[in-house]
């Protein structure tokens, strides 16, 4: 004795094999244990958030405290050139001085003689 | 690869909690095994939504969880030498308006005798309708081995149907005559 064609064979079975309902508690018991897991998360998030910050501050620190020493090399680099540019012009002014004073001392000893 | 897909872990579990206990019930023949893995299932999703990349690739990688975990429960029952399928038999658990037609019900009893492989393949087959290479993908098996899975379970199924055709006749007339 033989079954029916394997065509309505296969058209059954897609009709028994449907998909069936969830239970109706299976969303709210699987976010209940979802949200039982977020402060694990939350505080993994709060640790990563603390070293994020943490890292920025060092970074910002790093960046400011190189830029107040290149400011100081460079004033201190300005100083010394101003200081040496006003020496270079005290000699310039006391050697002009010393070529008067002897320019000075020969008119004086010409008009004595 | 950049993708755009933002996913919704609420409207996934909305979409698809149907087809994932479905598989599950129908590989272990345990509502509340099934129930159980289809918790894990979601929150390994969850875990998991950062790497998916479209609805389609979230709907495969559920597939292929439910099957990977319902395949290690019975497994791991085995080992314990539990019988699984008494549930689906008695509708254990299952409201009234859950329950399939006494049919189905029968269908249902015969794909539980049909061993792993090919129990795995049609209920891809006949409840989420894929193609056998969408199923080689989902299980991760050759398409060979699949093709032969899916139509050796099917003559086995229906010779089984067969060898009970006066008691299936009876219940397919009773269920189109509801």
């Amino acid at each position: 004795m033989d079954f029916e064609p394997m065509e309505d064979f296969e058209r059954d079975l897609r009709q028994a094999f449907e998909r069936r309902p969830a239970p109706p508690g299976l969303k709210r018991k699987l976010m209940e244990k979802r949200r039982a897991k977020w402060p694990q998360r939350a505080n993994r998030h709060f640790h990563f958030v603390l070293w994020q910050r943490l890292a920025a501050s060092v970074a910002l620190v790093a960046v400011l405290g190189g830029a107040a020493a290149w400011r100081n090399a460079e004033e201190r680099h300005k100083g010394e050139e101003a200081r040496r540019q006003v020496l270079t012009a005290l000699r310039i002014t006391g050697h002009a001085l010393n070529q008067m004073n002897a320019q000075l001392a020969a008119h004086d000893r010409a008009a004595q003689e | 690869m950049a993708h755009d897909w933002q996913p919704d872990f609420e409207q996934l579990v909305d979409e698809y909690q149907s087809m994932v206990f479905s598989l599950a019930w129908r590989m272990t023949g345990d509502r509340g095994l099934a129930e159980e893995i289809a918790q894990d299932v979601f929150l390994e999703l969850d875990k998991n939504l950062g790497k998916l990349e479209s609805a389609a690739h979230a709907c495969f990688w559920l597939r292929r969880v439910a099957m990977s975990r319902s395949a290690d429960a019975l497994r791991r029952r085995k080992v314990r030498g539990m019988d699984l399928w008494v549930e689906i038999d008695e509708g254990h658990g299952a409201k009234a308006e859950e329950r399939t037609s006494p049919l189905g019900n029968r269908l249902e009893q015969l794909l539980s005798t049909l061993p792993e492989p090919h129990r795995a393949a049609l209920v891809l087959r006949y409840q989420e309708d894929l193609t056998p290479e969408e199923i080689a993908a989902t299980l991760a098996s050759p398409l060979a081995t699949v093709k032969s899975n899916l139509q050796r379970g099917l003559k086995l199924l229906r010779a089984k149907a067969s060898s009970h055709l006066r008691e299936y006749m009876r219940v397919k007339e009773q269920a189109s005559g509801l």
